[in-house]
């Protein structure tokens, strides 16, 4: 098996080819899922006509606050656990050092880069996060009631990246070599099941959000 | 109470319940065959419209909706009456089973959405994605309804909203007697009381509930001294439909709730009529 990972062909695919099917699913999924759904709704009559701007904005918004919502204040746990976890998620991969050294490489690119010690803090946190949210779903009846496999396999999903990438830096257990490979698959196919997963509600919540916002403006109320 | 006395759920062993008979339920039942059912449900579930397919397809089964139920917190946080256990158990194992489930479990689900669910939007107002989980609710309401799966009073309720446009079988005669008598009931006391049927122009036109001529007639007495001493140009519509109570909406029984909320709009529209003011 290890033979196999560090063989230089499986590393081409995973570094080369791999990274560009990767992002295209990724872009093209997303772009394909979002107008899906909206060409559903343009079809339905009563959804688009209702759609509020100003609404769905302040729905938005209310939601992507920290304890800016009713739900968020009396689940507090619940919403530092989210909050520290998607942020993480999110911010880590965009601004990781490594990234945008290879970035660099190919393109000659670069931005914002975090410190490696707050980088490496921030994918401990998407870790810690992601077996808090396993012991939440296996222990809180109201989440283990409606819990299902694929529950588990797109917690899977955002978990191994960041393992590996972590175990990587520290070069645990696996040579450095074998690990980064492991992580660059790991993070491919992060890529390309969000789009096709309930991952995809990295955008369908700004669309939920915008029909739900809408409604409540509608009955003047709010919906946070 | 032994278990043994409860119902517990084929599929679901945690969905345990005191029996609750119901002829609306019980009998209904007996008439359903797995083809009219599997039928129903791929008709009102139809193509995946895209308010289904948002929730289905954005739905973490986080649980985070379930503080918003008052049937979960009134009953000590019991996760079957979480607003996405109703989903699970009703329209995910629909659509899992591809529509090929049995009378039973309509059953089940009739009780679910009509005797475990107000469909008051609280848990839209607590899903992080703001997820429709009522519209997806009344998405079973009308499947069991096209089913004539009904808990029975409701059923009750809509026949009388079908036949005579006002949930309590009160016929047009009725209606216009009753508004006289109160007319002439209080005039006794205020000579200046009337109780305006059909005035053109009227700024207000007042639509009660249906139980309020029926059964609580001091309603309209008290609503006639409130108008009178307000000084509202207030007027009622004769004609159908004045019971501004929508129960069809409840079943999702589109035909008869369109029936009653356009009547509402015709009689405001013929009476050129400012404000509507309903009895809530």
């Amino acid at each position: 098996m290890i033979d196999f990972i560090k063989d230089p062909s499986f590393y081409t695919l995973v570094r080369g080819p791999l990274v560009w099917i990767a992002f295209l699913i990724f872009a093209g999924g997303s772009v394909y899922k979002i107008r899906e759904l909206y060409l559903l709704a343009k079809g339905e009559k009563a959804v688009l006509p209702f759609i509020d701007g100003k609404a769905t904005l302040r729905s938005i918004l209310h939601w992507l606050i920290p304890f800016a919502s009713r739900n968020w204040r009396i689940r507090w746990p619940v919403t530092i656990l989210t909050f520290v976890f998607h942020i993480c998620l999110v911010v880590t991969p965009l601004f990781l050092l490594a990234h945008n050294v290879l970035l660099n490489e190919s393109w000659g690119i670069t931005w914002f880069s975090l410190p490696e010690g707050v980088a490496d803090i921030m994918t401990l946190l998407v870790i810690v996060s992601c077996i808090a949210f396993l012991m939440r779903r296996m222990f809180a009846p109201e989440v283990k009631f409606v819990s299902f496999p694929t529950d588990y396999l797109i917690l899977a999903i955002s978990f191994f990246p960041f393992l590996t990438g972590y175990m990587a830096y520290h070069q645990w257990l696996l040579p450095y070599k074998a690990m980064v490979i492991l992580h660059m698959l790991f993070g491919e196919i992060m890529l390309m099941t969000i789009p096709f997963t309930r991952l995809g509600h990295m955008f369908y919540f700004f669309m939920t959000r915008s029909w739900m916002g809408s409604q409540f403006a509608l009955w003047h109320s709010k919906d946070w | 109470m032994a278990v043994k006395d409860k119902i517990v759920s084929r599929e679901f062993p945690e969905y345990i319940r005191e029996p609750n008979p119901d002829v609306g339920l019980d009998e209904s039942i007996k008439e359903l065959t797995p083809e009219k059912i599997e039928k129903t449900i791929k008709a009102v579930l139809g193509g995946r419209s895209a308010r289904i397919k948002a929730v289905l397809e954005t739905c973490i089964h986080c649980g985070l909706c379930s503080k918003a139920c008052q049937w979960y917190l009134s009953n000590d946080e019991d996760p079957t009456y979480a607003p996405v256990a109703k989903m699970r158990m009703t329209i995910w194992e629909m659509i899992k089973r591809d529509g090929k489930v049995d009378a039973e479990f309509i059953k089940q689900c009739a009780r679910i959405v009509f005797t475990e669910c107000n469909i008051c939007h609280r848990c839209s107002m607590y899903c992080p994605y703001g997820l429709d989980i009522t519209f997806i609710i009344g998405l079973v309401r009308r499947i069991c309804f096209v089913l004539g799966v009904v808990p029975q009073r409701m059923m009750d309720q809509d026949h009388a909203h079908a036949t005579t446009l006002n949930q309590v079988w009160l016929s047009q005669n009725d209606w216009l007697d009753t508004m006289q008598w109160q007319e002439e009931e209080v005039g006794a006391d205020f000579k200046d009381l009337r109780i305006p049927i059909d005035k053109e122009g009227a700024e207000v036109m007042w639509l009660p509930l249906g139980a309020e001529p029926k059964t609580g007639i001091y309603h309209v007495e008290r609503t006639a001294k409130l108008m009178m001493a307000a000084g509202v140009d207030w007027t009622i519509p004769g004609p159908d439909v004045w019971d501004s109570s929508n129960m069809p909406m409840f079943l999702r029984d589109f035909v008869t709730m369109q029936r009653i909320v356009r009547g509402l709009y015709e009689n405001a529209a013929r009476l050129r009529i400012k404000k509507m003011v309903l009895t809530e």
